[in-house]
């Protein structure tokens, strides 16, 4: 009975071990990136097999680009409450929130045009086929998603 | 030829137990308590599943192959979820990742303080 509870937990520590071992050794990739300093930009550099000249390189565009989107961030904060106000204050359409529309949607384009420079500037630093890849993979999370229908 | 047929043994036994008589009568519920007995002591006899388990653990295991059959397919199972439970963690952070990525591009998906 003795030599037979040995080999019972024997078998279910070498279990625990061994389950251990591989969900460490396959998550230590995914937990660096958790780790480090920016694990977005960490995770696009896994995600796309950069080299660290081109990972240098797409870090720098995308430090030259966050001033422009807290920019575009502001303004566009600014305009949802200067057209939530105007709709709180009447039951129709008036000049001022058709205006307020246009504008909206000028935001909106420039913001589009000013992620797909970004876009395509990031994607040029990359190997031709991640290149293509990463277009595809982030035109399709940003805005082509506002044009799906639902 | 000797047979081991019960009738042709005890004959004298069976004579004397057709000619007695008994005017006692049985007490009550007789047959049901009977029934009772019998299916206490098999209840008794019959194994629990706890011993059972630990027969097996006591003679089957430590034998050699038992043993390293039972040991291998406890590693297979570990190293199995082992790969599953990180295949799942990281697809979730590569989600993750990816998501909080467009939103730091994307101002209609900024999170905003």
């Amino acid at each position: 009975m003795r030599k037979g509870l040995l080999i019972l937990v024997f078998g279910l520590m070498a279990a625990a071990a061994v389950y251990g071992c591989i969900y460490l050794t396959c998550t230590a990739s995914a937990r660096s990136m958790e780790r480090s300093d920016k694990p977005e930009l960490a995770w696009l550099k896994e995600e796309f097999n950069l080299s660290d000249a081109e990972f240098k390189r797409v870090s720098e565009l995308h430090a030259a680009y966050l001033p422009q989107c807290a920019e575009m961030c502001k303004q566009i904060d600014a305009q949802n409450l200067r057209l939530k106000k105007l709709l709180a204050a009447t039951n129709q359409v008036t000049p001022e929130i058709e205006t307020a529309i246009v504008e909206s949607s000028r935001l909106r384009g420039e913001c589009q045009r000013q992620m797909l420079e970004h876009f395509y500037a990031v994607s040029r630093t990359m190997p031709p086929e991640q290149g293509r890849r990463y277009l595809a993979w982030v035109q399709d999370r940003t805005f082509l998603s506002d044009f799906a229908m639902q | 030829m000797k047979t081991d047929k019960p009738d042709h043994r005890d004959d004298a036994l069976r004579n004397v137990l057709k000619e007695w008589h008994s005017d006692a009568a049985l007490p009550p519920r007789f047959q049901e308590n009977v029934w009772r007995c019998i299916q206490l002591a098999q209840a008794q006899t019959a194994p629990s599943l706890w011993a059972a388990v630990a027969h097996w653990i006591g003679t089957m295991l430590p034998r050699p192959a038992m043993a390293s059959a039972y040991v291998a397919i406890l590693l297979v199972v570990g190293a199995t979820a082992g790969w599953t439970q990180a295949h799942h963690t990281n697809v979730r952070v590569a989600n993750e990742l990816g998501a909080r990525y467009v939103q730091q591009l994307d101002p209609y998906q900024a999170v905003r303080p």
